[in-house]
């Protein structure tokens, strides 16, 4: 993993010497490790769930990326836009979690909406019509994906130039694995946002492997960041194992988008854990070495944030130790390893999508087409 | 009054009718932006949005790079945020180059979202051949999208329809596929009065352009006009034809096309993509399917090869439908 300390200096970072991490206090401190928890469990609750064959589809684990949702979504504003994909899951009710995980109004999904889309129930939001993280909400404003990787960046670019002309002050902050950004959809999008300065943050998970394939097969530089020269637009790296230092570059993106400067690429070195999907976890112990492995799960961002913790002083040892999850696999780690906030949350959500029933057959022809014209 | 009498009585191309009907729904829809390459600064490459960048100013309409993912992605995002968009493809054969934005995220949307988003989106362009316009200049690839559900695909035949389609398809709140004919923009012989600012065509609508009694020839697009000289030669053999312009292909007007056939008992489909799962094959089954007790006679169609549109004429009109050909085709099925 090369050094995440600088950004690649197409722009200057921080802007004005200061860093948005030095701004966040205690309490964001111990908000930020307990989102970690919370999407350490759901995806380990998750990986529990299917194995008991209780899910349908494939479970894409976010395990030992979820400082890159969490710090990436730490910055924004409740009304600014995300578009998640496959691996990213607990961004649909991490997203606005600061304005409360149970409030109603909050511009973020419910767990009970999440779990009842992933066990395929009526009451997802897209009522179940596709899988998984396919789903988005218009007046929370998450936008839906499809399986076509970086398909949501133009339309990203599209919500960010339509925003731009109703002089709205949010932003547009996507989701893309490295893999993605080989694609047409990729740099036209980037492209027309860097020509209008849109107000645009492109997160790129570098989790190292596109399903089967190496970054070095997908890349020219290792460094996707990279990319952002030819664009003439801010490219930075951090370390996706660091919630705050993805907070750090994440946020200072996000100001820089807000500020009409245009978009940004950051890019966040992490290593998948597990296989692309469930289906691929035995396959990916043989094409990606024992070493390799070892190495990309060496550095669990519930350890390092909880380092953070101690060294700013913010929170007891005590307290820090309690709660242990990190460092373990999903079938070594228990219920006991996490905050029971934690545990309980999850249950509501879990609770809901099993008594939720299946939509009825007959929705199955609906809304195909937009009923009543204006 | 000086407009009403204007809308009555001046004759107006197929091209000077899409560009009326941008001008006014730009007027009418203060959320409705326009994207697509050489739209802004040039006008089009036809100059079917001539005027608007002057008139709405370069915000609403758009010069984008040449990025037909991002044209389609784009409008969809800006629909997300509150936008109607007119999205032009330069010519309807590049419409491949967002094919995935269009089929598997445009039209899905609404479904996807279980009712939550709606896509007042209007993709145009130019298409059709008989121009030399060869492979990448020529096509009717309508048919790609008749076969996404959740999209309305729409190809008009006359300025009056031109105008009143465009505006109802921008008054839509799906996606819409809207075929333009470039051979007929600035066609004179075709020239008409057209609608004013709030007259609509309706999306679905057949119109029936000749009535006859003995065969029905239907058609959309320039192969209408290949139809109405058939039915003139065919008329001097004693032969009545009706001809039916669809004008909409999805929704397919069914209705005008089985109470000609209760008529006529005879039918003829003429389309210029090419044969095999083209749009002459589905109105064939759909009469098949629903109306083969109406039938006197086998149906038939009179399509393009199935081969790619060649450039030089002897090669291009080879292989297109022609007027010969739909000649030909109704003298067998009447006799049969």
């Amino acid at each position: 993993m090369s050094s995440v300390a600088e950004s690649l200096a197409t722009a200057p970072f921080p802007a004005d010497g200061v860093h948005p991490r030095d701004l966040l206090t205690s309490e964001d401190c111990r908000q930020l490790l307990f989102q970690l928890y919370l999407a350490r469990y759901f995806d380990v609750r998750l990986i529990k769930e299917k194995k008991r064959g209780h899910l349908r589809g494939t479970l894409y684990s976010s395990h030992n990326q979820e400082a890159v949702l969490v710090g990436s979504l730490y910055g924004l504003e409740p009304t600014d836009w995300i578009s998640p994909i496959h691996r990213d899951m607990p961004a649909f009710f991490l997203k606005d979690a600061r304005s409360g995980l149970r409030n109603p109004a909050r511009m973020g999904m419910s767990i009970q909406e999440v779990c009842a889309q992933i066990w395929g129930k009526s009451g997802s939001p897209g009522r179940a019509r596709d899988n998984w993280s396919h789903i988005g909400s218009r007046s929370k404003r998450i936008i839906h994906s499809t399986s076509m990787l970086a398909s949501t960046i133009p339309v990203a670019a599209g919500i960010a130039y339509a925003e731009k002309l109703n002089r709205g002050s949010s932003i547009v902050l996507t989701f893309n694995g490295e893999g993605s950004t080989a694609r047409g959809d990729f740099h036209e999008g980037m492209n027309f946002a860097a020509v209008h300065k849109l107000p645009l943050v492109c997160v790129i998970e570098n989790n190292q492997w596109a399903y089967g394939t190496p970054v070095e097969l997908g890349s020219p530089s290792p460094d996707i960041a990279d990319r952002a020269k030819g664009y003439g637009i801010p490219g930075l790296i951090a370390d996706g194992q660091d919630v705050h230092d993805v907070y750090d570059k994440v946020k200072w993106c996000i100001d820089y988008a807000r500020s009409g400067r245009g978009p940004s690429i950051i890019e966040c070195k992490t290593y998948r854990a597990y296989g692309h999907g469930d289906h691929d976890d035995d396959r990916a112990n043989q094409y990606r070495s024992p070493e390799d492995i070892a190495q990309g799960r060496a550095r669990d961002p519930i350890a390092i944030a909880k380092k953070a913790l101690r060294e700013k002083g913010c929170e007891d040892a005590e307290v820090l130790d309690k709660y242990c999850p990190e460092g373990k696999s999903a079938s070594e780690v228990r219920d006991e390893d996490f905050p029971p906030e934690v545990v309980e949350y999850l249950r509501e959500g879990v609770q809901y999508a099993m008594k939720s029933p299946y939509p009825e057959p007959e929705e199955a022809a609906m809304w195909v087409f937009h009923e009543e014209e204006e | 009054m000086a407009s009403v009498i204007d809308t009555q009585t001046v004759k107006k191309n197929y091209l000077t009718a899409l560009n009326e009907a941008l001008h006014e729904e730009m007027e009418r829809n203060p959320d409705m932006i326009c994207m697509g390459e050489d739209i802004g600064l040039l006008g089009g490459a036809f100059g079917v949005t001539e005027g608007l960048q002057e008139r709405f100013g370069a915000e609403r309409v758009v010069d984008t790079p040449i990025s037909e993912s991002l044209i389609v992605g784009g409008a969809i995002g800006a629909a997300l945020n509150g936008k109607t968009v007119m999205a032009e493809m330069q010519f309807i054969d590049f419409i491949s180059c967002g094919f995935d934005q269009i089929v598997n995220n445009l039209a899905t949307f609404h479904y996807r979202s279980a009712g939550e988003v709606a896509m007042p989106v209007v993709i145009r362009g130019p298409g059709g051949a008989y121009g030399g316009g060869a492979l990448y200049h020529s096509q009717m690839n309508e048919a790609w999208f008749c076969h996404a559900p959740g999209l309305k695909v729409v190809c008009p035949s006359t300025p009056y329809d031109a105008k009143g389609l465009l505006k109802s398809a921008l008054r839509d709140n799906n996606p819409v596929i809207f075929y333009e004919i470039k051979e007929l923009y600035r066609k004179r012989d075709i020239e008409e009065p057209v609608g004013g600012p709030d007259d609509l065509v309706p999306l679905g609508k057949g119109a029936v352009r000749r009535e006859g009694s003995d065969i029905t020839l239907i058609s959309y697009g320039q192969n209408v006009y290949h139809c109405l000289s058939a039915a003139d030669r065919l008329l001097e053999e004693g032969v009545r034809c009706e001809v039916i312009d669809l004008r909409s292909l999805v929704p397919l007007d069914e209705d005008t096309i089985f109470k000609s056939l209760e008529k006529t008992s005879r039918v003829v489909v003429v389309n210029e993509a090419p044969m095999t799962c083209g749009f002459a094959g589905e109105v064939l089954a759909r009469i098949a399917e629903k109306g083969f007790e109406l039938l006197d006679a086998p149906p038939a169609r009179v399509t393009r090869l199935d081969t790619p549109v060649p450039w030089v004429k002897p090669l291009e009109s080879f292989v297109l439908p022609s007027v010969d050909k739909i000649v030909d085709t109704v003298r067998r099925v009447i006799r049969f």
